[in-house]
């Protein structure tokens, strides 16, 4: 609070004082008093006011100053009503209590959008449960009975498995709370798990493997992880160009581990580049190539973040795309 | 060996029974869900799969009954995909744990695998079609009182075309077979691994055993 306006606040306060003390001086002149005299009533009723107005001015600075300094050294502001401090004059008390009124009224807002969200959470991982369980039928009748057309059949419920886990993995990277756990994993199980998980459409499209120097440990989850790496493998398949090759490997600098997954399809325009981890994000090779929804990277980004880990990509027009999961070491040390 | 299978879903159910009874498994099961623990024990069965998701009891208080009176291996079958179902199937006496949709050679790996630890005594590693004989714990394949030994690569081909007798195998399912043993061979591999297989067979007198089928793959 400025001294300034608090003054202008006073203004009606300070004329009526001005013109008490005028009329005083007029009126003592009147009854002849001496102009000592007269003087030293004014001088005093003026350093009456002064410090009236000063124990006015210092209580109401103080505790607004104190307010300020509380709301801006905390996070979420909207709990602010709960810190404030039991004011000793009348004006704050009357905004404390519409205060502490509208930021109840905003919290409720905000924890009915939150216990509905999470409902349409959990609805949605619920629903993406049993869905797998008529997806586990088709595919076990389709393996009951193996021939061309059931194996056409076989190959679409992998793709619609595929969406379903997308789905799941969405709801959950929007989860405020992190319900991941990290652990210790070996780089090379993990990536030949992934590898194994997509056989069946690498096979068919003729794709070639090679896995090289994954000799190390990182920390993350490993479904996560399993999950992106199956996004990026997805996507390798997606945007060949003649037989897909894939290479896994590993390396080691000072601060990160870092997982590279290399292809060598259609690549990405330098332009489009900084932007396929955007929500949304199609480009050019999602439009001319394949249906694409913008949201396989985007996820995959999300939920590096949610670990900490990096994610990178590297790539140009038809040499192959790079994807690097950067995992840092400092992070690993902490954990250890 | 014979499975118990406690699942509600019927089809599911009726599926599973159908394909594990291809791969030479009995199986049984139960619509009694309500005394469902003691149908399961009363079986004698060699191994127990068990979904999560069940009416009157759920999985976990029907695993933890069951490893209560019994010692048979428990295998959870679930469409549960989290960490902690994971965890509490392991605290409650799992031997296993697996998501669905699952991966059927998966499945079939696992409960292999379970079975071996558990029953290793009479546990029979050997399979036998037209007097050829494959014995996958020493990696030899016997005809006639003649005998070869195999590779890796050999055995898993081999398996799998004497595990499916009178079906075509396509290419692709033969690769499939070898890269969930982390060999993520390419066709070239693959044309090399069954050319030296048919020769090694042809050495012992079984010529002609593996058929080509063109355009779909092989046939035993």
């Amino acid at each position: 609070m400025k001294l300034s306006s608090f003054l202008k606040d006073k203004i009606l306060f300070l004329l009526a004082q001005t013109f008490i003390i005028i009329f005083l001086v007029l009126m003592l002149d009147v009854y002849r008093i001496s102009l000592y005299a007269r003087i030293l009533i004014c001088m005093t009723i003026v350093i009456i006011s002064i410090v009236a107005l000063a124990y006015e001015y210092l209580i109401r600075s103080r505790y607004y100053n104190r307010l300020n300094k509380t709301l801006e050294s905390m996070e979420q502001k909207q709990y602010i009503a709960s810190l404030l401090e039991e004011p000793n004059f009348a004006e704050a008390e009357v905004l404390c209590e519409i205060l502490k009124h509208v930021t109840k009224a905003m919290n409720d807002e905000i924890a009915s959008y939150k216990i509905s969200q999470d409902e349409y959470r959990e609805y949605i991982e619920t629903w993406i449960h049993e869905i797998k369980i008529p997806i586990s039928c088709i595919d076990l009748i389709c393996q009951n009975n193996r021939n061309d057309i059931t194996k056409k059949i076989s190959e679409e419920t992998v793709r619609v498995d595929s969406y379903i886990e997308q789905a799941l993995y969405y709801a959950r990277s929007k989860n405020v709370a992190s319900d991941y756990s990290i652990r210790r994993l070996s780089l090379d199980s993990l990536v030949k798990a992934a590898v194994k998980k997509h056989s069946k459409q690498l096979i068919g499209c003729g794709a070639q493997v090679k896995l090289d120097s994954l000799d190390y440990t990182v920390y993350a989850d490993e479904k996560w992880l399993d999950f992106i790496i199956g996004q990026i493998i997805a996507n390798s398949i997606k945007y060949k160009k003649d037989a897909l090759t894939l290479w896994f490997s590993a390396s080691e600098n000072q601060e990160n581990i870092i997982l590279s997954i290399k292809d060598n399809g259609i690549g990405i325009s330098e332009s489009d580049l900084g932007r396929v981890f955007e929500k949304g994000f199609t480009g050019e090779n999602g439009r001319a190539f394949a249906k694409s929804t913008g949201i396989g990277l985007y996820l995959c980004k999300e939920l590096c973040n949610k670990m900490y880990l990096g994610l990178e990509a590297q790539s140009s027009v038809g040499n192959g795309t790079t994807i690097h999961i950067i995992f840092p070491k400092d992070r690993q040390s902490f954990l250890q | 060996m014979k499975l118990f299978i406690i699942e509600d879903d019927i089809v599911l159910r009726t599926e599973l029974i159908s394909l594990l009874e291809s791969y030479n498994y009995s199986c049984e099961t139960s619509d009694n869900f309500k005394n469902i623990i003691t149908e399961a024990v009363d079986s004698n069965a060699d191994l127990i799969l068990l979904d999560i998701n069940l009416p009157y009891y759920d999985g976990y208080h029907v695993c933890r009954e069951i490893r209560k009176i019994s010692d048979v291996p428990i295998m959870v079958v679930t469409s549960r995909n989290n960490d902690m179902d994971e965890l509490m199937s392991m605290n409650l006496g799992a031997d296993d744990f697996i998501t669905k949709p699952y991966n059927i050679q998966i499945l079939l790996a696992r409960i292999a695998a379970i079975l071996k630890r558990t029953n290793q005594k009479n546990y029979s590693s050997e399979v036998e079609y037209k007097g050829l004989t494959l014995s996958m714990a020493k990696s030899t394949v016997y005809y006639e009182s003649k005998e070869a030994e195999l590779t890796k690569n050999e055995l898993r081909i081999l398996s799998v075309l004497m595990q499916n007798a009178n079906n075509i195998i396509s290419r692709d399912d033969l690769m499939d077979e070898l890269w969930q043993s982390d060999e993520f061979v390419d066709d070239n591999t693959l044309t090399v691994n069954v050319n030296r297989l048919r020769k090694k067979l042809e050495e012992i007198g079984a010529a002609d055993f593996i058929k080509t089928k063109r355009g779909q793959g092989y046939m035993i």
